[in-house]
C-alpha cells in the first residue's frame, strides 16, 4: 500500500509503527464500560454492525442502528449524548478566553535588543516565533543567546530540542561567562537547560507529542519552562518533503500541532528554526514551502551583512520581519553576533561604555 | 417514543423556525450589490500565507459582535479554531478601538465578547464530533448566526496520510464533515465562513503568469466541501504602491491586500475585486 524505495526499508519498521500510533490518536475505538449502558453485549452488537468507533456511532442513524441491533433508541441515544460529551471540545465564551489570557500571556525578551524591538518586545508565549536563514546566518547562535538569557536572567527552564547537534554544552558556558562570573549562577543557569538530540523526524514528532502530553515538568525536573526552542525543524523533515510520499507532510503537520498546543496549554513561547530556498523572482524564502508557512504567528529572515570596509568575515547580521500580526512587515534590524545582549545601532553614549567594558 | 424524546424534538423545531439574522449586509464593500451571503450560505476564503485572510476574519467577526451603537450586527459567533491561530489580543485591539472611537465603554467590550464562542480542535475527528454538538449550541442560542472556520483546510495533511493510498478514505472525514454542515445550514439557516490555506506555491516574481496563478487557486478540499461553497474570496498581496510624497513613512509601508470575490451562487455570477490594508484598528478598505 505504500511506496517503499530503498533506503526506507531501514525504516520501513519505525514507518509501520508510526502509521499505527497515527491511526490511535486520532480516531477513537469503542470499548466495553467507557460510559453507562455500553456493556460488551451492545459493544459485540454494534461491531457487528460495522460501527467500531465513537465518531462512527455519532454519525450513525440512531434509527436505523436500533433496528440492527435490536436496541432501544432511547439507550442508543443517551450512550450518544454521553460520548459527545466526553469527546468533544468544548465551546469557550470570548471573554473567559480574553480573562485567561490576560493572565497567561508573557512576553519573553530574546536578550538582543535589535531582535526584541523587530519582536515587538520578545518572544510572545503561546505563539510560534520562526527564525529562517541561509547557512551561517547565526540562527544558532540566537537560539543560544536566547537560552542562555531565559535561563540566566529570567531564571526559566528551557527545552532545546538539537537536530543539528550544533549545540555544545562548552558554547553555553562561554556565553554565559560572558554574562556573569559567577561559577554557582553559571551552572544553574546550564541545569535549567534541557537538551534533546534527535535527528529523525519520527523521534521529533514523538518527543513533542509526549512533550505536549504532560511531559514538560518532568523533563525540566519541576522547573517552569518558558521557552521551547527546535533548532531546527526543516534538518529533519526537508529530506521528507517532495515527490508523492505524504508522509513528510503529515510528520510536518502533526509535529506542528503538538508545538501550538504545547505553547498554548503550557504558556510558553516556542521559537523554531528553518532554512531558505530561493524563491520565484530571485529573492530568498523561508522553506518547508507553503503549508508550513501558515504555522508560526511571526517570521523573521536572517541574513549576512556584508560591509567591505571589514575585510574579514563580519559578524554583522540582519534581521527582516516577514510576517508579523502585530508590526507592519518589511522592517530591518542589524545586530553583531559577538555581542549577543548589545546592540550595534545603540545611541553613542552606550557604546562608548560598552566599549570601556570589554 | 418516549416523551423525552417528542419535548428534545419540539424543542429543535422551535429553534430551527425562529429565523437568524441574515448576514446579506455584513460587508458591503466585500461582495457586490446584493450578493452578500444569504441563509445557509457557504463563503469560503482563499488564499496563501500572510495575504490577509485573517484580518479579513476578525474584520467580519468584530461587525457581527459589536453593538449596534459601534456599528455592529449583535448576533451570536462561533468560531471554530483548528490551528490554534486564533489572536484573542488582536481581536480585542480591534474592537476596543472601534468602540472607543464610536465613544463607548468598558462593560461594551465584555458583552460583545461573551457574543463570541471559540472552539479548539486538534484533529478531523474532533472536528467532525464537534460539530455534531454544534447541534445542542444552536439550539439554545437562536441568535447565532455565524460559524466561522479557521481553517478548513489544516488536517488535509493528516487525512491525506492516515487516507493511504485510496482518495476516498483520505477525503472521509472532511466530506463527513461537509455532509453534517450541510443538513445544519439547511435545518438551522446561519452562514458560514471558513478559510482555506494553499498548498502550492505560485511560482511568481512581479509578474505572476496567469496560468501559475490559476494552478495555485484552484479548490483541492473533497467535492462535498467544494459543493457547499457558494461565494469564494481569493485574496493576495499587493505589490507594495508608491504612495505620493505627502504620505508618512507608515503610511509608504503598509502592505495591500487584494480580495477577489466571486459568487457560484443561482443568481448572477457576479465577481468583486476590493482592496484593503491592515490598520491597529483593523481592516481598512481603501
Amino acid at each position: 500500500m505504500f511506496a517503499c524505495t530503498a533506503s526506507d526499508k531501514a525504516t520501513s519498521g519505525s514507518f509501520a509503527l508510526g502509521f499505527l500510533k497515527l491511526i490511535s490518536a486520532t480516531m477513537v475505538p469503542l470499548q466495553e464500560g467507557m460510559c453507562p449502558g455500553l456493556d460488551g453485549d451492545l459493544l459485540r452488537s454494534l461491531l457487528a454492525a460495522d460501527i467500531r468507533t465513537v465518531e462512527d456511532l455519532v454519525s450513525s442513524d440512531l434509527e436505523d442502528v436500533s433496528r440492527k441491533c435490536s436496541v432501544s433508541y432511547k439507550a442508543l441515544f443517551s450512550i450518544r449524548r454521553v460520548l459527545l460529551a466526553q469527546h468533544t471540545a468544548f465551546p469557550v465564551s470570548g471573554a473567559d478566553l480574553y480573562e485567561e489570557l490576560l493572565s497567561s500571556t508573557a512576553i519573553i525578551s530574546t536578550g538582543n535588543p535589535s531582535l526584541d524591538k523587530l519582536l515587538d518586545s520578545g518572544l510572545y508565549t503561546g505563539e510560534i516565533t520562526e527564525l529562517s536563514g541561509g547557512p551561517g546566518s547565526g540562527k544558532s547562535q540566537v537560539c543560544f543567546g536566547v537560552a542562555v538569557h531565559v535561563s540566566l536572567q529570567l531564571k526559566q527552564s528551557v527545552i532545546y530540542v538539537d537536530t543539528t547537534g550544533g549545540l555544545t554544552a562548552s558554547r553555553l558556558l562561554e556565553m554565559l561567562q560572558s554574562e556573569t562570573s559567577d561559577g554557582d549562577e553559571q551552572m544553574e543557569a546550564l541545569q535549567r537547560i534541557h537538551v534533546f538530540r534527535l535527528f529523525d523526524a519520527y523521534s521529533l514528532r514523538d518527543c513533542l507529542s509526549a512533550l505536549r502530553r504532560g511531559g514538560l515538568l518532568q523533563a525540566s525536573g519541576g522547573g517552569s519552562v518558558k521557552a521551547v526552542i527546535v533548532d531546527s525543524v526543516s534538518a529533519v523533515i526537508s529530506p521528507l518533503l517532495g515527490g508523492k510520499q505524504n508522509e513528510g507532510m503529515s510528520l510536518m503537520i502533526q509535529a506542528a500541532v503538538a508545538l501550538k498546543t504545547m505553547a498554548k496549554d503550557f504558556s510558553v513561547a516556542v521559537l523554531v528554526t528553518n532554512h531558505v530556498t530561493r524563491g520565484g523572482g530571485g529573492g530568498v524564502q523561508p522553506g518547508l514551502g507553503a503549508s508550513w508557512s501558515h504555522i508560526p504567528r511571526t517570521r523573521i529572515l536572517l541574513e549576512r551583512v556584508d560591509r567591505a570596509p571589514s575585510g574579514c568575515s563580519s559578524t554583522l547580521r540582519s534581521a527582516t520581519l516577514i510576517k508579523s500580526s502585530r508590526q507592519p512587515c518589511h522592517i530591518k534590524e542589524e545586530f553583531d553576533l559577538q555581542r549577543q545582549s548589545r546592540s550595534v545601532r545603540s545611541s553613542s553614549g552606550k557604546r562608548k561604555r560598552d566599549e570601556a567594558d570589554s | 417514543m418516549l416523551c423525552g424524546g417528542q419535548l428534545i424534538r419540539l424543542n429543535e423545531l422551535l429553534a430551527r423556525l425562529e429565523a437568524r439574522r441574515c448576514l446579506k449586509d455584513i460587508e458591503p464593500r466585500l461582495f457586490s450589490e446584493d450578493e452578500g451571503p444569504q441563509h445557509g450560505e457557504v463563503v469560503e476564503l482563499y488564499g496563501a500565507e500572510g495575504t490577509g485572510k485573517t484580518e479579513l476574519l476578525y474584520h467580519l467577526l468584530c461587525r457581527c459582535v459589536l453593538p449596534e451603537a459601534a456599528g455592529g450586527l449583535e448576533v451570536d459567533v462561533l468560531f471554530v479554531d483548528t490551528d490554534y491561530s486564533l489572536d484573542m489580543l488582536r481581536l480585542v485591539s480591534i474592537l476596543d478601538s472601534r468602540l472607543t472611537s464610536a465613544g463607548l465603554e468598558e462593560a461594551a467590550l465584555r458583552s460583545s465578547l461573551s457574543r463570541l464562542l471559540v472552539v479548539h480542535c486538534s484533529s478531523s475527528s474532533q472536528l467532525l464530533l464537534t460539530l455534531h454538538y454544534l447541534e445542542t449550541t444552536l439550539n439554545s442560542r437562536p441568535s447565532l448566526a455565524l460559524l466561522l472556520i479557521d481553517s478548513i483546510s489544516a488536517f488535509y495533511w493528516l487525512d491525506r496520510c492516515e487516507g493511504g493510498a485510496s482518495i476516498s478514505r483520505q477525503e472521509e472525514k472532511l466530506s463527513k464533515c461537509a455532509e453534517l454542515l450541510g443538513r445544519l445550514l439547511r435545518d438551522y439557516k446561519f452562514t458560514i465562513f471558513a478559510t482555506c490555506h494553499t498548498i502550492r506555491r505560485s511560482s511568481s516574481g512581479s509578474a505572476a503568469s496567469c496560468s501559475s496563478t490559476l494552478e495555485a487557486d484552484r479548490p483541492y478540499l473533497c467535492r462535498p466541501w467544494q459543493r457547499l461553497v457558494t461565494h469564494r474570496v481569493l485574496c493576495s498581496r499587493q505589490e507594495a504602491e508608491n504612495h505620493t510624497a505627502g504620505g508618512s513613512r507608515e503610511e509608504k509601508r503598509r502592505q495591500v491586500f487584494r480580495v477577489h470575490c466571486s459568487s457560484s451562487s443561482s443568481r448572477t455570477k457576479a465577481s468583486r475585486i476590493s482592496s484593503f490594508c491592515a490598520t491597529d484598528a483593523g481592516v481598512q478598505f481603501i
